[in-house]
């Protein structure tokens, strides 16, 4: 079995993209559109509010904590496997949740079995996207996100239609199916053997030296700053809108106008970050640093059309951020270690992502306004781009390589168990 | 029709909580300026019914009509204002009643005839009323007031005040109970499951709510012995909920909730669809029967390149085979090209 030197670059890769799209889409927009669930998990457990909220949290958590299971097992195994036992889990977590009698039944079948199955599926797939591109890599990670953004544009309708025919219950059963294409799109990520599998080995070994790997490190704690701040608008914009008098169809709308923006955002900028020579990094760090400055502008702007502009180019600047933050994993690690970095830093950065939303109500509640929360987000977002910054050839002009910085004297004592890829490679 | 000329000049009497609700106010501003707020004074058949009464609060109304012709001989500036006056549609205000009260109407006639040739009136639906009303005249302005109570549902109705001249003139009040009006969607449910309807009156606070359901046209009452299958309860006066239990196929329907208020009832309708759970169940198997196609559609495609390339793999080695066996053929002569062979192959 040959092994490759260079990520083909397209080819079959294009099907991973088309994978990747639809998994982003059944996996963060399932998560997007299950607002429209929660007024009925509300009503039918007669539960308040914040009690609800956490089946979306702990989902949310368990996703981005498990994401080192899931590279890890991937290193093992290959991706196809992990990815189509994670849509298993997945539709099997929303399946149980139809039968439920209790909110603990939810937290449980949702979040943690759901959660799971999701952990298993995002990671491993957007690794493997980075293991078919290098020169393209952007534009193929940003075309397979723009899956996010217009799937909670169109399951937000669908879901509410399922609750109208259905209730909740059966709307989850069909939920549940639709998750089941998790599988479909699991079969469609064939195995790719490249040239430094053998030279950084299992999954262990990965682990420990990427936690000894100074920029990668340095790259979590950016992407941990950003998350914090990255979600905030989408939860509290519609709540900052209605202390501003609005009433809720405009708020609501004016989300999904940021949900039309957001893939633009993430094409354009993965066009962008693949034409554009230098390290990614630092197109990463312009759009952090606009997203910041956007949210730090949100508390000035009180008039309705000020209101509509910035919500715009919050979502384009926040999409793009996406697939550039993505890319520049591969040119720290490489693309052998690409499943394991990607599991811990999704890892780390959930921990910023658990804190941000509370935070910002915290700091509503405090103050009575959210013009504390917002700029605090825009403070974040900056600060992760100072951190972003410190990464190596940053102010270089020429492009990196996408080997790693130190490869081979961190590889392998003992025997190296080859990703078990029996189907060969294209 | 009592018209009292002798009162011209308004005093105006202490009236407890005035409110003036002005419809259409097609006021022509009389020569003195005076704004005709409460030109009566109260007479003493009044005054007794006020003292029985007294503890009930006072609610005002006004309409205001004027006369067809004045259009033609005003000035412009009361034209654009009387435009869009339609004096042939009867002049209506609808008032929502929820507890008994001391009521004062009052309508105002202006014309540019004689106002002594006006016939004024009240009637309560088709029925005329005989007392209890006062006419006054001011400049060419008609005031007439009725004042009255309603203590109960029969007095809940339509009060209209008549001016005749040539054409009949017409103001209606409509007293109403405050009306529940949320339109609600059918609620889905499943069998085995249990759910919960609820009615609520916005800023209203009814005395009891009453539930009913119905098959066709028949009203049933729900929930009056408290059994298993029934809860009602409120967390609030102004709404109401019913908890029903255990649901099946036979609970399907409409069903109503009654506000009761002292001056009548107002109703709502909620619909229950019961489900039952194979009917989500066969799109999803059906859905996942699609899943499982599509599995096996990938995975026979991939089998089926690879077996094709494998072909074509071997295919190529046999070749190479060929060659090396026709090599062999060739004799002696061709031993050093075999050797540099044998080392470009064992690299």
């Amino acid at each position: 079995m040959a092994l490759r030197a260079e990520p083909p670059d397209g080819g079959w890769g294009w099907m991973v993209v088309l994978s990747a799209f639809f998994q982003s889409a059944l996996v963060f927009g399932v998560l997007r559109s299950f607002g429209v669930f929660f007024v009925e998990f509300v009503a039918a457990f007669e539960e308040p509010a914040a009690r609800v909220s956490w089946i979306a949290s702990i989902g949310i958590a368990v996703q981005q904590f498990g994401s080192p299971v899931g590279s890890a097992l991937s290193t093992k195994f290959g991706p196809r496997p992990v990815v189509m036992a994670g849509g298993i889990l997945a539709a099997l977590g929303m399946l149980l949740a139809a039968f439920a009698t209790s909110l603990t039944h939810l937290y449980l079948s949702i979040g943690l079995l759901s959660g799971s199955g999701w952990a298993l599926t995002f990671t491993p797939t957007l690794a493997c996207l980075s293991r078919y591109f290098s020169r393209r890599r952007s534009l193929a990670t940003g075309l397979a996100l723009t899956g996010v953004g217009l799937s909670s544009f169109a399951f937000a309708p669908l879901f509410q239609w399922l609750l109208s025919q259905y209730a909740w219950r059966g709307a989850l059963l069909l939920v549940s199916a639709l998750s089941l294409h998790l599988v479909a799109c699991g079969a469609l990520l064939r195995p790719l053997s490249l040239a430094e599998d053998p030279v950084v080995g299992g999954p262990g070994a990965q682990l420990a030296s990427l936690l000894r790997h100074g920029p990668f490190l340095r790259y979590t704690v950016a992407l941990t700053l950003i998350n914090t701040a990255y979600f905030i608008p989408y939860v509290h914009l519609v709540a900052h809108l209605r202390d501003l008098d609005w009433d809720p169809l405009p708020a609501a709308f004016l989300l999904s106008v940021a949900a039309i923006s957001d893939p633009v955002g993430r094409v354009a900028s993965g066009w962008l970050g693949d034409a554009v020579p230098g390290p990614v990094a630092r197109l990463l760090m312009l759009w952090t640093t606009l997203t910041g400055v956007i949210l730090a502008l949100y508390p000035v702007a009180q008039a309705p059309t000020a209101l509509v502009a910035l919500t715009v180019a919050y979502g384009f600047t926040s999409g793009a951020l996406t697939p550039v933050a993505f890319s520049v994993l591969p040119e720290l690690v490489g693309t052998g270690k690409i499943y394991c970095g990607l599991g811990l830093v999704q890892m780390v950065e959930s921990i910023g992502g658990l804190l941000g939303a509370p935070l910002s109500g915290y700091l509503r509640d405090v103050t009575g306004t959210y013009t504390a929360s917002f700029v605090v987000a825009g403070a974040f977002l900056l600060a992760g781009s100072g951190v972003l910054i410190t990464l190596p050839h940053f102010f270089c002009f020429s492009a990196p390589t996408s080997k790693p910085q130190d490869p081979v004297t961190e590889a392998l004592d003992t025997k190296v168990p080859l990703p078990r890829e029996g189907l060969g490679e294209d | 029709m009592r018209s009292l000329p002798s009162l011209r000049g308004p005093r105006p009497p202490p009236l407890p909580l005035l409110l003036l609700c002005l419809l259409a106010p097609v006021r022509r501003s009389s020569e003195d300026g005076r704004t005709p707020a409460a030109p009566f004074t109260s007479l003493p058949v009044r005054e007794e019914m006020m003292a029985k009464y007294s503890n009930l609060s006072l609610k005002s109304h006004n309409i205001s009509l004027t006369d067809e012709e004045k259009r033609g001989t005003k000035r412009s500036s009361e034209l654009t204002m009387v435009t869009g006056e339609h004096s042939n549609m009867p002049v209506e205000k609808n008032i929502t009643l929820e507890r008994p009260s001391n009521i004062e109407l009052t309508c105002q006639f202006t014309t540019s005839g004689d106002l002594n040739s006006v016939n004024v009136t009240w009637r309560k639906g088709d029925e005329l009323l005989e007392n209890n009303y006062l006419i006054n005249a001011t400049g060419s302005i008609l005031y007439t007031q009725y004042m009255f109570t309603i203590v109960n549902s029969e007095q809940m109705g339509s009060y209209s005040c008549f001016f005749e001249e040539k054409k009949e003139q017409r103001g209606t009040f409509n007293f109403k109970v405050p009306e529940l009006h949320e339109k609600k969607k059918p609620l889905i449910t499943y069998v085995g499951d249990s759910v919960v309807l609820m009615c609520k009156c916005q800023g209203c606070f009814p005395l009891n709510w009453t539930w009913y359901s119905s098959n066709g046209s028949v009203q049933v009452p729900v929930g009056v012995p408290m059994n298993n299958k029934y809860v009602i309860n409120g967390k609030n006066a102004n709404e109401t909920r019913l908890k029903i239990m255990q649901l099946s196929e036979e609970d399907q329907g409409s069903y109503w909730c009654h506000a009761i208020f002292q001056l009548g009832e107002s109703e709502e309708h909620i619909e229950i669809v019961v489900l039952s759970y194979w009917v989500p169940l066969k799109a999803f198997l059906a859905i996942a029967a699609e899943v499982v196609l599509l599995v096996a559609i990938i995975l026979l495609c991939e089998m089926y390149t690879q077996k094709k390339k494998k072909h074509s793999d071997d295919g190529k080695e046999f070749e190479q085979i060929e060659q090396l066996k026709s090599d062999d053929s060739n004799g002696i002569e061709n031993n050093a090209p075999r050797h540099r062979k044998n080392e470009s192959v064992g690299q």
